[in-house]
This record gives structure tokens, C-alpha cells and sequence, in this order.
């Protein structure tokens, strides 16, 4: 969930369905809702999880006489997205219908994009097992979404179908990759750095439980080194990332199955059963799909003005790759700490300010890596959440980074900072926390040590020089780890001479 | 002086009596209703009348105005309403089965405005079906017959608005036009009638027959009526993308400023042949009468006009059919009973809702749009239409307004073309080539034929050019022997 | 394609509409007798023609602000439906 590294399984699999005599192929259609107020053609709000058609107006319910009046911050979102893929922007994009009965879509069509779309090309960098490589995409179009059809059984047996159309109209963007992706690492590689883009630019939460992030996956497969294409599937209801790695998965060892035993691929849609593992046809609607696109004549075309497409290029935040690579120049750390550390915007701005109070890049990092997000993927906590603020755990790793504390010390002060307010200084204080490291104290402990082990004392003063280690090991464990590891061996030798 | 409406009352006769607290509101209204009390059952004008509901409405504008609230010309006039505007809890069925006892909850925008102006609203009027026809016999309910000749149709699709008006039972009402379905009536009936600029009036409302040629348009007994109530409708409206904020009120002295200057065209390679000699003859009588005014007429040429015809009837489907796919017995309207899946409901509701000829519209649109057709029908019709709005540029670059009959021929016999699609389409061979252009188009009262039949002629404009059609149409008006002239069954008891 | 009853078969299908077999005749003669008039525009030179499919293209129109509008007419328009359960429209089973 919170992860921008593929799992470790996924990364194991990397090519691994393919690493065969044969390359999968897959293209991925992304549909993510845009977080706008209001819906792209009415007032109606887009809140999720509302009570059924509690939010819809004679607009979005497709009442006679109604008409699409298009929402300016889905356009601007849609371009914001467009332009941090390095998409080109139509200065004119045209919206189609698309023509289809079904009980959850009120006007008998879905307003779209068809032959004209906001966006053009552009691509995304991914990098699978230390591989980078670019997925290029074919466009990124706004659309409206459809409403919800539950098919309860009801009284009697008799299944019948339930539609609620709070979701009616909410924007939508359809981000269209090219067959680019080549196995299902990259798949999960691709849709996470989407999805941080769109986080990052908070156009979308990225909530694919709650439907803001869809996927759908074209898959086929072909002979390694082979140029043609073999025939695709489509697989809808991907509902989860690591449900499109199981479904490529499964998908592409289904076509290999079938090529290898000399069968044909049929092209088909297939709905992913996640419980089951496996996809399965979808019952084909009877008559062949015929969407008989063409120009909604209810809105004029999408002209933008290149200005304003410059100011909303110039308003556009630093992107994740920017952030990453920033932080690797500025602080020296390795790729892989800026990949984990930009994970979300917050958590490199966590880091950010951790670095700079402690003054020491990579110990931050390595606390925030291990600790920090240890603590937080136990507890499913955000970094927002996470309770101790940045500038508590940099003044931390400032008296590890300075000796002033050993890492010990520093994890047990990490714990107690978890759940008290003091910062570091004060509790090492409270604790008495601070090292043994003064000429007399140390001698005093040497004396306790001998004193409280006569006969190890003894061993030593005899030669037996091995157990001289098992006195050092009682001091350290007497000072709570506090005794300076060096200078108390020397306190130790004075002693045992001395007496 | 037989009782109810006035021959030569009219809206704005009405406005300024009902201003001046010389007769109320509520008295107009009860004059209307008698008047249509006597027509409206043998003329079959009305869909949707309630008396009381009317009257109501009378009496808040009576109190609005007393107290003390200006409000604009129409307060205290009454209008009839096609049954394609939405009316908020009041019956819109667009002349159709599948939205029998539909009550839309919002008003039209044109609604909205008119009852902010004081208007009275009479009824509902009746339409050929979802507006396809062109002479109000596809309306699933019953045809309406002509008020001048009670065997012949009113024309359509309005055809209840325009004879509604021409029988006095209102001073005005509200048709559609998408492609003729305002102006033709208009001439069949012997009134008034505009199809505004595309764009000049909000569709925001109006039950979608066709979104890029529908217009909502008036029809009145004077010129100055029309323009009273475009006046009172037209402008930008944020709930419709392509409504347009050039369309400004015309006000009633740049009405009567006259034709001296003003460059007629008449497009002489598209009137042609096949059209009746009465209507030739009024064209000239008009075009002689304006230029005595000193007006020049000249010859322009729309030389892709004659494909109007054939280019409307892939658009105005195609369109169509994606429109009406709302109609599914979902979330309103009838559904078919008995129908255990979807699919099935679907079909029957849909088989059984619809008639015929929105049926045909239907199979048509979507065959124009299908796979594999798209290219050779839909865009092409669509590159034509370029060329003929092209035509309109140029020949309205070279003249002020264009003049030319509304219709080829006189109102024709109930059930004489009903079995004939085609035949009724030609019908508006003169009226689709500016719905395409989406220029503005007035069609105007010309005198009568032998016969007594009304005999319209059509003024087709720049864009937003409104102020010149009724300038023209007023001019001419003036010189009008049968101006404000009436049907029979309008006068004297009417038996 | 010419219409026939097949075409005409499957178009009904694709606009959910039933045609009974003794209607399907009558819109083949009517729809090719419509199609045989349109042909005309075959005739038309219209390469390097813009279609238009609305007039009011090109003009710039302001987009809509962000904002949430309440919306009073939930209850009106959720009595029209034919059959509901609860909040819900009810239809019969998608198959
Ligand atoms: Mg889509
Ligand atoms: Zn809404």
C-alpha cells in the first residue's frame, strides 16, 4: 500500500512467467478519479460512500432536456496530469459520445474523448530490478464516470439489478499506455510511479479499494525476438496492484499454455476473479460492441488558451522524480534511499528537515528506512501520523551522528520519544543516559567491576588474558552500556595492577 | 363582439393594460380560457390545460404587480408552451407515449425567465413526437388540425403553438425549431414565427430532438410580438455551453426603423421549380413592397442549399438517436410490464414507447453512426454542412437578410403525406438549409391564397442578426392587407 | 451494405428497439427509399472540408467553477421511476 519498491515477489517474478522462449505484452489502461468538488458536468458532489442517489440532480441523472456544463478544475487537473508525463496538450480536444445501454449510465452514452483527446504522448520511467526504462503513453483523455449496479439476490430467488448514480458524472482521466510494459513487475513498477505522480499532484488519492484508481490490462504474448504481436486479451476488475501482477501473471502462463499445446489465443474480455486467482470470460453481450462514437453536439469544442497552459505548467509541484533526484544530489545518499524516502511527498519532507537538524544525510536516511517506517508499516501509520516530528528524531540523530551517544542509547531514547514529548537531550538527561567517560568515574567502576568478581580478577592478574574480555562485558553491562568501550579497558588495567 | 380574446389584441396591447392596472391578469387569462374553452377541443391544440393553475398564476402576477413589483412587457400576457419544455410539476410528454404522466421537477430555462417576466402560461401544446414532423399527426395522443381549414394540418412539429395562436386561444407561445418546426407552422398557420441563431437562446430545458439545430422560438400575431418575447428569452445561460452572450434584446423602436438601405437577396437557383404559384406570387408582391419601401433586392446563390435535405436527415437522426436513448423505463417515463431481463424490458419499452416514425428516426440515426458507415454518411453529412453555412456566409455578406418562401406549397390534407416519409421531408426543403447554417430565420404572414390558406415567406439572417428580420417583417406587416386577419373559427361563435 | 430485413434486424438490436416482423418490411421500404435519396451527397467533392458538427465550435465558452451545488429535486425526480427499492431504481436482471 505504501510501498514504491515492487514487492519482493514481484521483483523475484521479473520476467520470470517469461523468462522462457516467451515475452508477455502488456499495455495498461488506467482510469483515476480526479479530486474535484463537484462532478465534470453538474454541481453534484463526488464524495464517496454516501447514502445511494443522495447526490444527483437532473443533470447527471440524464433527465429530459439536461445539459453538460464542463468543470474547469477536471480540465486543469487533466492537464496537470498531461504535463508531468511530458504529454503534448491539445490546443483543441473535442468530447465524443459513446453510445451503450446499461442500467448505471443515465443518458444512454458516456460523455468522452474520441479522436481528439487533451493529451498525447509523454511516458513514464520505471526501474525494475536496477533496470530504468521508459513506458511510452498513447494519450490521456477526461471522461465522466458511470453510476453502481448491485445484482442482490432478491425476494424470491429472483436476482434483479439496483443502480445508484451518486458515482454519475464524477471526472475521470483515461491514461492509455503503449504495449511498452514486458512483464508483471513492470506493470506494478508503472502503476505505482503513476500513482505517486497523481498523489504528488493531488489530482487523485490513489484509493484503489474505493475505486479512485482502475485498471485494465491488455495482455498477449509472442516468441521471444518475435516483431508481430500476438493476439490480445483485455482483463477488467483489477481492483488492487498486486491483483494486475497476479493477473498478468496468470494470463500470460494461460496464452503460453495455449500457444505451446498449438492453440490460437481467442480475443476476448476477461473479468479477474481475485478470490479464485483465475480470469474468466465475460458473458459477451449479444451483439457486437458498436459505440457509434462521434462529436457531443452539447459542448462546444475544448479550446485552451497556450497561456494558460503555461500557467498551469509554471504552478505545477516538484514531481517525484524531481524529489528523488534532488535529494541524491543535495545529500549525497544512495538511489535507493531516494526512492524509499520519496515515497510521498511528506515522508521526503520529513527527511528533508531530519537531515538538516542532524547534519548528517545518510544517518538520517538509514533511521527513517529502518526505524521510522519499521515502526510505521507495523503500525499502518502515514508519516503524517507518525508521532515523532522531524524535528525531535534530527535532534536525535545529531547525538548519534556526534557521539554524544552511542546508536544504542540512540534506539532506546527513539523508543521513549514514541510515546513521551521530551526531545532527546532532555530524556538522555532524565535517564541518565549520558556516557561514562571521565577518568574517575570509570576507575570507580573498574573498582565495583574487580571487586564484584574476585575470581575472574584473579585469572587475569594470572595471564589468563581471555577473561579479561568477560570483566570489560560486567562494566559495560553494570553502566547500562554507558561506559566509554576504549577507556574503560584501560581503567580496568590501572586497576587490576593497583590492587 | 363574441365573448373571450380580441382579434386585435396582442401581447403588447396586453402588457400595457395589464401594466397600467387597466384589466388584471386574472381578466386576460379568463378570456384566453373562454376563447379556448370554444377551439381548443375541435382544433386539438392542447396536450395539457389546467384551468385553475393558469388562473393562479394570473392572480400572483395581480399581486406582484400590486404590489408595486415592475415587471417587464409580457406581465400578465398569456403563452402557450410546447410540450418539449420542461415545466416543473406539470405534465411534458413531448407528444409521446414513453413519457406519458412524466413530471419533470426543474423548469426550462425559457420557463424560468417567463415566469420572472409575469407571463400566464395556458398549457402544454401539441407536437409531433419528440418534435419529428411537420405536421403535428406523429403526436401519439391525436393530430391537431389547421385553424384556417379544420381538414388540413397546422404543420409541425409545433403545430399545436402555431394554431394555438392563430385561434386566439393565445396572444403567443413557445415552439421548437430544428428544422422548420417553428417556422413552418408559423406559415401554415398564418402567424409569426422565429427560429432565433443558433445559440441565442438557452436549451437548457428543452427535451433534445436534435442538439446542434434545436432552437426554442416564438410565435406571435404581430412583429413586435415576436420580438416582445424573443426579447424576453434569449441571451447566455451558464447551464447551456452553447448558449451565447451576442444575443441581445431587440428593442421595439429598432423595429420600426425600417427597411431604407437594406440589401435583399433571393436565392432564385434554390426556389426553382415544384413550388406553387400563389407562394412565387406573394414572394414578388413582398419583394416589391419592401423594395418600395427602399429596400434593393438582388439574386444570391446558396448553390449547396439543395442538399439540405439529405444532409438534416443523416444529422437530425444520428443525433437523435443518441438522444433519445435516455427513454430506457429506467428512472422515468413508461417501462413495458412483463419483461423479466433487462435486455427484453429494454426492447419493449422502448418498441412499445416510441412511434413510428421516431422508430424510423431512430433505425436511421443509428445506421448513419454504426461502424463502417460513420465515414460515407454521418461525416459526410457533416463536411456538407460546412459547404452550406459557407453558401450563407457569402450570400449574407452581400445582403443584409435573405427572402424566400418558409414552404414549397400551401397546408396540405390531413393524412395526404402521413404515409409518406420522404414526401414530408421535402416539405422542408426551404427551412432546414438556415437550421444547418444556423443563421436566424423569421417566417412571416404573406397574404392568402385563393382558397383562404395562410401563405408564409421566410427572412434568413446574419448571426445574431435577429433586429433585421423583424425590421423587414415589420415593414412588410405595415402593408399587410390581411394583417391580424383571423380564421373563422375564431370568430363569431364558431358552432 | 443495402438495407435489408437483416440490416434492419440488427439495428433495432443496437438501438434496443422491438420491431415486430410486420413492421420490419414496411422500415426496409421506407429506410432505403430515405438511404436512395441521400445518396446524392456522394456525388459532393467535400475533400479537405472541416466537418461541422456544431456551429458555435471554436467560440470560447467559460468552463464551469468547482463548486458543489445542493441540489433540491432528489425526491421529484426519484418519484418518476418506474420501480425502486428503497434508494435505489429497480430493473430487472442484467443478463
Ligand atoms: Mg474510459
Ligand atoms: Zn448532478
Amino acid at each position: 500500500m505504501n510501498a514504491t519498491l515492487p514487492t519482493p515477489e514481484a521483483a523475484s517474478k521479473a520476467g520470470g512467467a517469461t523468462a522462457g522462449r516467451y515475452e508477455t505484452v502488456v499495455g495498461l489502461e488506467v482510469h483515476a478519479q480526479l479530486k474535484t468538488a463537484s462532478k465534470i458536468f453538474c454541481g453534484c458532489s463526488t464524495k464517496f460512500g454516501s447514502r445511494p442517489n443522495t447526490q444527483v440532480c437532473p443533470v447527471c441523472l440524464g433527465l429530459p432536456g439536461v445539459l453538460p456544463v464542463l468543470n474547469e478544475r477536471a480540465v486543469r487537473f487533466a492537464v496537470m496530469t498531461g504535463l508531468s508525463v511530458g504529454a503534448t496538450i491539445a490546443q483543441r480536444s473535442v468530447f465524443a459520445r459513446k453510445n451503450y445501454f446499461y442500467p448505471d449510465l443515465p443518458k444512454g452514452y458516456q460523455i468522452s474523448q474520441y479522436d481528439r483527446p487533451l493529451c498525447i504522448g509523454g511516458g513514464i520511467d520505471i526501474h525494475v530490478g536496477g533496470v530504468g526504462k521508459r513506458i511510452g503513453l498513447v494519450r490521456i483523455h477526461l471522461e465522466e464516470d458511470a453510476g453502481k449496479s448491485l445484482h442482490p439476490e432478491g425476494r424470491e430467488g429472483v436476482t434483479t439489478t439496483l443502480v445508484d448514480l451518486n458515482r454519475t458524472g464524477v471526472p475521470l482521466i483515461e491514461i492509455v499506455s503503449e504495449p511498452e510494459i514486458r512483464s508483471e513487475a513492470e506493470a506494478y513498477d508503472y502503476l505505482m510511479r503513476l500513482k505517486q505522480i497523481l498523489v504528488y499532484l493531488d489530482v487523485c488519492d490513489g484509493n484503489m479499494e474505493e475505486g479512485s484508481l482502475r485498471c485494465d490490462a491488455n495482455v498477449s504474448v509472442r516468441p521471444k525476438g518475435q516483431a508481430a504481436f500476438g493476439t490480445k486479451t483485455e482483463i477488467k476488475n483489477l481492483n488492487s496492484f498486486r491483483n494486475v501482477e497476479r493477473a498478468i501473471a496468470f494470463e500470460t502462463e494461460r496464452q503460453v499454455g495455449i500457444v505451446e499445446a498449438g492453440g490460437r489465443v481467442v480475443q476476448e474480455t476477461l473479468l479477474w476473479n481475485a478470490d479464485r486467482g483465475t480470469a474468466e470470460p465475460m458473458r459477451s453481450k449479444e451483439e457486437a460492441h458498436d459505440y457509434r462514437y462521434f462529436p457531443e453536439p452539447d459542448l462546444v469544442t475544448l479550446d485552451l488558451d497556450p497561456a494558460w497552459i503555461e500557467s498551469v505548467r509554471s504552478q505545477l509541484p516538484e514531481l517525484p522524480y524531481q524529489v528523488r533526484e534532488r535529494l541524491t544530489r543535495e545529500f549525497g545518499i544512495p538511489d535507493y534511499d531516494g526512492e524509499v524516502l520519496t515515497e510521498t511527498r511528506a515522508l521526503a519532507t520529513y527527511y528533508e528537515e531530519v537531515a538538516r537538524r542532524s547534519g548528517n544525510a545518510k544517518l538520517s536516511s538509514n533511521w527513517i528506512m529502518t526505524e521510522v517506517n519499521g515502526i510505521r508499516n507495523k503500525q499502518g501509520q502515514s508519516i503524517e501520523e507518525f508521532p515523532i516530528r522531524p524535528d525531535r528524531l534530527g535532534a536525535l540523530v545529531k547525538m548519534i551522528a556526534e557521539e554524544r551517544i552511542s546508536g544504542k542509547i540512540g534506539k532506546q531514547v527513539f523508543e521513549m520519544m514514541l510515546t513521551r514529548p521530551e526531545g532527546p537531550e532532555e530524556l538522555v538527561k532524565a535517564q541518565g543516559l549520558l556516557p561514562i567517560d571521565d577518568e574517575a568515574s570509570l576507575r570507580a567502576l573498574a573498582r565495583a567491576v574487580i571487586a564484584g568478581n574476585p575470581g575472574p580478577a584473579a585469572e587475569v592478574r594470572a595471564g589468563k588474558e581471555r577473561t579479561f574480555a568477560f570483566l570489560v562485558g560486567q562494566a559495560m553491562k553494570q553502566s547500562r552500556g554507558r561506559a566509554h568501550p576504549e577507556k574503560i579497558q584501560d581503567a580496568l588495567r590501572k586497576e587490576l595492577e593497583a590492587s | 363582439m363574441t365573448p373571450g380574446a380580441r382579434a386585435d389584441e396582442t401581447a403588447e396591447s396586453i402588457g400595457r393594460e395589464v401594466a397600467s392596472r387597466k384589466r388584471s391578469a386574472v381578466e386576460v387569462a379568463r378570456s384566453y380560457l373562454e376563447r379556448a374553452d370554444r377551439s381548443a377541443k375541435r382544433l386539438s391544440t392542447y396536450l395539457h390545460r389546467d384551468a385553475e393553475r393558469t388562473l393562479a398564476d394570473a392572480a400572483s402576477v395581480d399581486a406582484r404587480i400590486a404590489s408595486g413589483e415592475t415587471l417587464g412587457p409580457l406581465a400578465g400576457v398569456p403563452i402557450a408552451l410546447k410540450d418539449n419544455l420542461c415545466t416543473r410539476g406539470i405534465p411534458t410528454t413531448c407528444g409521446s407515449r414513453i413519457l406519458e404522466g412524466y413530471l419533470p421537477p426543474y423548469d426550462a430555462h425559457v420557463v424560468e425567465r417567463l415566469r420572472e417576466a409575469g407571463a400566464v402560461f395556458t398549457g402544454k401544446t401539441n407536437c409531433d413526437e419528440f418534435a419529428m414532423g411537420s405536421s403535428t399527426e406523429n403526436s401519439a395522443y391525436f393530430p391537431t388540425r389547421n385553424p384556417w381549414d379544420l381538414e388540413r394540418v397546422p404543420g409541425g412539429s409545433s403545430g399545436g403553438s402555431a394554431a394555438t395562436v392563430a385561434a386566439l386561444e393565445a396572444p403567443v407561445a413557445l415552439g421548437s425549431d430544428t428544422g422548420g418546426s417553428v417556422r413552418q407552422p408559423a406559415a401554415f398557420c398564418g402567424v409569426f414565427g422565429l427560429k432565433p441563431t443558433y445559440g441565442a437562446v438557452s436549451r437548457y430545458g428543452l427535451v433534445a430532438f436534435a442538439s446542434s439545430l434545436d432552437q426554442i422560438g416564438p410565435f406571435a400575431r404581430t412583429a413586435r410580438d415576436a420580438a416582445l418575447l424573443y426579447n424576453a428569452i434569449c441571451g447566455r445561460d451558464e447551464r447551456d455551453m452553447t448558449s451565447r452572450a451576442e444575443a441581445v434584446p431587440v428593442p421595439l423602436e429598432e423595429v420600426e426603423r425600417g427597411v431604407k438601405g437594406m440589401k435583399l437577396g433571393i436565392p432564385r437557383d434554390l426556389i426553382g421549380e415544384g413550388v406553387d404559384p400563389e407562394i412565387l406570387a406573394s414572394l414578388d408582391r413582398v419583394a416589391k413592397a419592401l423594395a418600395d419601401e427602399g429596400a434593393e433586392v438582388l439574386d444570391v446563390t446558396l448553390p449547396h442549399a439543395r442538399y439540405s435535405i439529405a444532409t438534416y436527415y443523416l444529422i437530425a437522426p444520428a443525433e437523435a438517436s443518441s438522444n433519445l436513448a435516455r427513454y430506457d423505463g429506467v428512472r422515468y417515463g413508461f417501462r413495458a410490464k412483463n419483461e423479466t431481463d433487462l435486455q427484453g424490458m429494454y426492447a419493449a419499452t422502448r418498441g412499445k414507447g416510441f412511434g413510428r416514425e421516431v422508430r424510423r428516426r431512430i433505425l436511421l440515426g443509428t445506421y448513419a453512426l454504426s461502424a463502417g458507415y460513420y465515414d460515407a454518411y454521418y461525416l459526410r453529412a457533416m463536411k456538407v454542412r460546412t459547404l452550406i453555412r459557407k453558401d450563407f456566409d457569402e450570400a449574407l455578406a452581400r445582403a443584409d437578410a435573405i427572402l424566400l418562401p418558409t414552404t414549397p406549397t400551401p397546408p396540405f390534407k390531413i393524412g395526404e403525406k402521413v404515409d409518406d416519409p420522404l414526401a414530408m421531408y421535402l416539405n422542408d426543403v426551404f427551412s432546414v438549409p438556415a437550421s444547418l447554417a444556423g443563421a436566424p430565420a423569421l417566417s412571416f404572414p404573406a397574404g392568402m391564397t385563393r382558397s383562404a390558406l395562410p401563405i408564409g415567406l421566410q427572412l434568413v439572417g446574419r448571426p445574431f442578426d435577429e433586429a433585421k428580420l423583424f425590421r423587414i417583417a415589420r415593414t412588410w406587416e405595415r402593408r399587410n392587407p390581411d394583417a391580424l386577419r383571423v380564421p373563422p373559427i375564431a370568430v363569431g361563435g364558431g358552432g | 451494405m443495402p438495407i435489408d430485413a437483416k440490416v434492419v434486424h440488427d439495428v433495432a438490436a443496437l438501438s434496443r428497439l422491438r420491431v415486430d416482423p410486420s413492421d420490419e418490411a414496411r422500415f426496409v421500404t421506407e429506410l432505403k427509399s430515405i438511404l436512395s435519396y441521400v445518396e446524392q451527397l456522394q456525388a459532393l467533392d467535400v475533400s479537405g472540408i472541416e466537418p461541422t458538427s456544431q456551429v458555435g465550435a471554436g467560440t470560447v465558452t467559460p468552463l464551469r467553477e468547482d463548486q458543489v451545488k445542493p441540489c433540491d429535486v432528489r425526491e421529484e425526480a426519484l418519484a418518476q421511476a418506474p420501480d425502486r427499492d428503497g434508494d435505489y431504481f429497480r430493473v430487472p436482471q442484467v443478463v
